[in-house]
């Protein structure tokens, strides 16, 4: 058959299929519709609904916030406010689309109410971000083959696991990257196989790794997707749309750069190359796996919320890759399995930088894999080697064999995360912060005039309070690391009427000398929690004396 | 503020533009499905149409006793070969006659019109066609024996009042100019005119076009004044809502040659761009149905001079971009049209290597360099090509109005440039 033209009195013409030769790889196919099929909505929808209320349900409270939290949402207030895209100087630490994104997002609550403008408030919007992503996994989970109780078992893992709880809770860049990086490989296993699928994905991945730069490592495990879901006849053109895509809109961070004649270093600017210097030298944290190095802190840290989700992704991702030659499910998961190998190899360096948030662009895979894992062991149990005529019994045993696993995972799990849970939503760990920024708003007599070091966290809260944003209330590594801060502070310490030592301002004071100084000539006038997540308010000695 | 606003007006239309035309340039890659629809299907070997094959041939009695010896060769049962020549050029009419006397199912027909050209010349010979399908090549076509028996099969299945079969230029190796050339073909006839098929409107190509007969005698033939007459058929026959199917196998297409020289292929395009504007200002395409349709032709038929215009304009926006200073976010949209120019190409560099793979040839990497190191000059050639019609077209118009009482040299000029053109 031929495209055809139909005669004129019929004008919308649906191009006339025929089936595509069939390609070699021999792929399950999935179901064309998930829109139209109803079990998949019902299943899909409870699950999203259960993800909503376990994440949403005192979001404010827990986890402690953290300070990446509060500066990327001081940067998007930055950009509402057309301060362009941070209120002290960019200097290319990460892409700045995510926080734009994250602007955008909270343009209208900022918009109705400023004050909403705030870490706790705003961690509801990642609401949102969870809820897209969780459902991308199920319906990539679908995409990839799996059958529909394995794409559900995804999704839950994905969105209930308490470590994931606690991670999407936070205002991350990391999460607003999983979803494009979910969005790109949902377009990559398009079962159209549609030019413009393949090409969206690319644009997809590219904005991913512009809101979060370490997207970078899963964009191999997206090529093997788009590669095993494209046909033979049209791959070369849909994957070349792809990488294409990728790239250009990869390069208009360079452009930017370049625009703004901040590309290569120079004399008093900053620079991209600069910040991708800072990025590739930050000092190592120690191998993972040498107990009481940083890196194996931040392996506990995950492993105390946590421990099916990791431990059983990674094992579901080895068992997918030792059995690749024989196991469908195991090819069809190919990408993720991918994704979760190169995270974990490049988490397994000797002496690599291994963030807290580094995990995770690695649930969504763990979660896909662990699923998959699942998957080929329930098809295992249930269908290998079987045959029509097998005896009634056989059949049973197997199924009792599959209901014995299941419940064992059950038992395994459930008391797990139901503890992390229980936790999750009912542990009130920002109180202390939430005291001491109302005794900064309500307790000091003069905000405008009054110079204070506050963590990330807590800077938006003060600006809400009169605080002068920037050389008012300071985030307190700029007075010591920001020329432009520095500057208005020559009596250095003198010049600092207040400081909010939370735990992190602690922590940090210890190589930023300004800070360490303002924390020695001061003495606290309130004091919020106990031990070492206490929050002290400290007013310097000399409090006011050189303004 | 102003500058900024123009400047980002300007681009998204250039950008609209560029990713409509790319859009629309993948078409038969969207997916494998539609891949494989614009192939012939395989014929079922009943043979119940007969066809009249027209080879116009003027100075070309080089070429023409072999194209009519290929087409002999054909494994369809009835068709006859109808050679069209002029009364003033014994040389040719002297190599048909011959074949005519060699083979019954050739004959001559003798042009006899004082200002000749092609649409004229088939005009003459459509009377004298006896098959039920009339099939149009040129005399230095190289058609393949099984096309006929395929093109049947097409018009069988589908209803068809008219296939358009592919026309593919294959000496990509002659120089820059042609491998471009070579490659706009490909896109167009593997790819675009499908697109151009499936939505109702389309501008049929010079050779390898069949027409039922009687739709074309209904149609009173081509339009003897137009200087893209195949386009203005296909123009006429869609909006009065004939169905065309268009179908392309790259062992099946007819194989050409670009024209020989820059100068030829300027000229050639330039008749295109005219024939094309003067389509456009007959206004057949308003009577399609829909409003898309009536969009698409429009814009189809305006394309030589919108690529004219963005191939000019864009780099131009570019430079406007990084040396003027405007706002970034102005920058970025600016980039846009530059950015979509690029994709446009890398697809082009793919375009290349399947071609290479269809048809067997061995593309080489200073092809590809060729490739893109070209398509700015390609598109100079292009500007100056569109440029050249409008100033023609404008200056012909009232030349036209002059025809009507003098007779006029401007149409032996327009035949002038036919000829020395191989298209």
């Amino acid at each position: 058959m031929t495209s055809t033209l139909e005669p004129v009195t019929a004008p919308r013409i649906p191009a006339q299929r025929r089936p595509a030769p069939p390609a070699a790889t021999g792929r399950a196919l999935p179901p064309r519709r998930l829109r139209s099929s109803r079990p998949d909505l019902l299943l899909c929808g409870v699950l999203l609904l259960a993800i909503l209320v376990v994440q949403g349900w005192n979001i404010s409270a827990y986890p402690a916030f953290s300070d990446d939290e509060g500066t990327y949402l001081a940067q998007a207030w930055a950009v509402q406010e057309g301060k362009g895209l941070a209120h002290y100087t960019y200097w290319y630490d990460h892409p700045p689309l995510g926080w734009i994104q994250l602007a955008v997002l909270t343009w209208i609550p900022a918009m109705l109410s400023p004050e909403s403008m705030t870490v706790g408030t705003m961690r509801a919007v990642m609401l949102l971000i969870s809820g897209i992503s969780a459902v991308l996994v199920y319906v990539l989970g679908r995409r990839l083959a799996l059958p529909r109780w394995a794409a559900g078992l995804g999704m839950a893992l994905f969105g209930l696991s308490p470590l994931s709880v606690v991670l999407q809770r936070e205002i991350f860049l990391d999460n607003l990257a999983v979803m494009w990086t979910l969005l790109a490989f949902t377009l990559a296993a398009s079962p159209s196989r549609h030019l413009w699928h393949h090409f969206g994905a690319g644009m997809a991945a590219a904005t991913a790794v512009l809101t979060k730069e370490t997207m970078l490592l899963v964009l191999p495990a997206l090529f093997v997707t788009a590669w095993r879901h494209s046909h033979r006849d049209t791959r070369k053109f849909a994957l070349t749309g792809a990488v294409t895509a990728c790239a250009l809109i990869g390069f208009s961070y360079p452009l930017f750069a370049l625009l703004k004649g901040e590309l290569l270093p120079g004399a008093g600017h900053v620079s991209l190359w600069d910040g991708v210097k800072y990025q590739m030298t930050r000092p190592g944290s120690g191998f993972i796996l040498d107990q009481g190095s940083g890196s194996w802190n931040v392996l506990q840290s995950w492993l105390y919320y946590d421990r099916i989700l990791p431990l059983g992704g990674l094992a579901g991702a080895l068992l997918l890759l030792a059995t690749w030659r024989w196991s469908v499910t195991a090819r069809a998961l190919a990408g993720p399995a991918l994704a979760v190998a190169v995270l974990a190899a490049l988490a397994l360096r000797p002496d690599g930088y291994l963030p807290a948030m580094y995990v995770i662009q690695a649930l969504p895979f763990l979660a896909l894999v662990l699923a998959g894992g699942a998957a080929s062991v329930a098809h295992a149990v249930l269908r290998r080697g079987r045959s029509e005529r097998e005896k009634r019994a056989a059949v049973y045993g197997r199924y009792a064999l599959a209901g014995a696993l299941a419940l064992a995972a059950c038992a395994y799990v459930g008391p797990r995360w139901y503890d992390g849970t229980r936790i999750a939503v009912t542990v009130d760990a920002n109180a202390p912060y939430e005291a001491a920024s109302r005794w900064m708003a309500e307790q000091v007599p003069d905000p405008a005039r009054t110079r204070v070091l506050v963590d990330d966290a807590m800077w938006l809260d003060l600006v809400h309070a009169g605080y002068e944003p920037g050389l008012g209330v300071i985030w307190f590594y700029k007075a010591d690391l920001d020329p432009a801060v520095t500057r208005t502070m020559p009596g250095g310490w003198r010049d600092i009427d207040y400081v909010v030592a939370s735990p992190t301002v602690r922590r940090d004071a210890e190589d930023l000398p300004n800070v360490k100084a303002a924390i020695e000539h001061s003495r606290p006038v309130a004091v919020f929690g106990t031990g070492e997540d206490r929050i002290e308010i400290r007013e310097v000695a000399t409090a006011g004396g050189a303004r | 503020m102003l500058t900024s606003v123009f400047i980002a007006v300007v681009s998204l239309a250039l950008f609209g533009m560029a990713a409509f035309t790319l859009w629309w340039q993948m078409h038969a890659w969207r997916t494998p499905e539609v891949l494989a629809s614009t192939r012939f299907s395989s014929p079922d070997g009943g043979e119940q149409l007969s066809f009249s094959l027209l080879l116009p041939a003027r100075h070309e009695q080089a070429v023409l006793d072999h194209t009519i010896q290929r087409l002999l060769e054909s494994s369809h049962a009835a068709f006859e070969i109808i050679v069209i020549v002029g009364h003033d050029d014994p040389e040719t009419t002297a190599v048909a006659e011959a074949a005519a006397a060699r083979d019954p199912r050739v004959r001559v027909v003798v042009d006899t019109h004082e200002k000749k050209n092609k649409p004229k010349a088939m005009n003459t010979a459509l009377p004298y066609c006896r098959g039920d399908v009339v099939g149009v090549f040129d005399a230095e076509d190289q058609v393949h024996p099984e096309l006929l028996a395929h093109v049947e099969h097409a018009f069988r299945s589908t209803g068809a009042d008219v296939v358009q079969g592919g026309v593919q230029l294959i000496n990509f190796h002659s120089s820059w100019y042609s491998l471009r050339n070579c490659l706009e073909y490909f896109f167009w006839f593997r790819s675009r005119l499908h697109l151009h098929a499936q939505k109702g409107f389309i501008p049929l190509g010079g050779n390898t076009v069949f027409v039922r007969t009687d739709v074309l005698r209904a149609a009173g033939g081509w339009d003897p004044d137009c200087l893209a007459e195949d386009c203005d058929l296909g123009v006429r026959l869609s909006s009065a809502g004939k169905k065309v199917v268009v179908a392309y196998d790259s062992d099946m297409v007819t194989r050409e040659e670009t024209p020989g020289s820059l100068v030829s292929l300027l000229k050639q395009r330039t008749r295109w761009n005219q024939g094309f504007l003067q389509v456009y200002r007959k206004k057949d395409w308003k009577q399609l149905p829909t409003l898309r349709q009536r969009m698409l032709a429009r814009y189809t038929l305006m394309t030589p001079f919108l690529q004219a215009f963005s191939g000019v304009v864009i780099p131009l926006n570019v430079a406007v971009a990084i040396f003027l200073d405007v706002p970034v976010g102005v920058a970025f949209i600016t980039f846009l049209p530059a950015v979509t120019a690029l994709v446009t190409f890398v697809f082009e560099v793919v375009g290349l290597h399947d071609f290479g793979k269809q048809y067997g040839l061995r593309v080489r990497l200073v092809h590809y360099l060729k490739l893109i190191a070209g398509g700015p000059f390609y598109q100079l050639l292009l500007a100056g090509a569109a440029i050249r019609a409008v100033w023609r077209e404008q200056r012909g118009r009232s030349d036209w109005e002059l025809t009507r009482h003098v007779g006029a040299h401007l149409d032996t000029a327009d035949v002038r440039t036919r000829e020395d053109v191989a298209a």
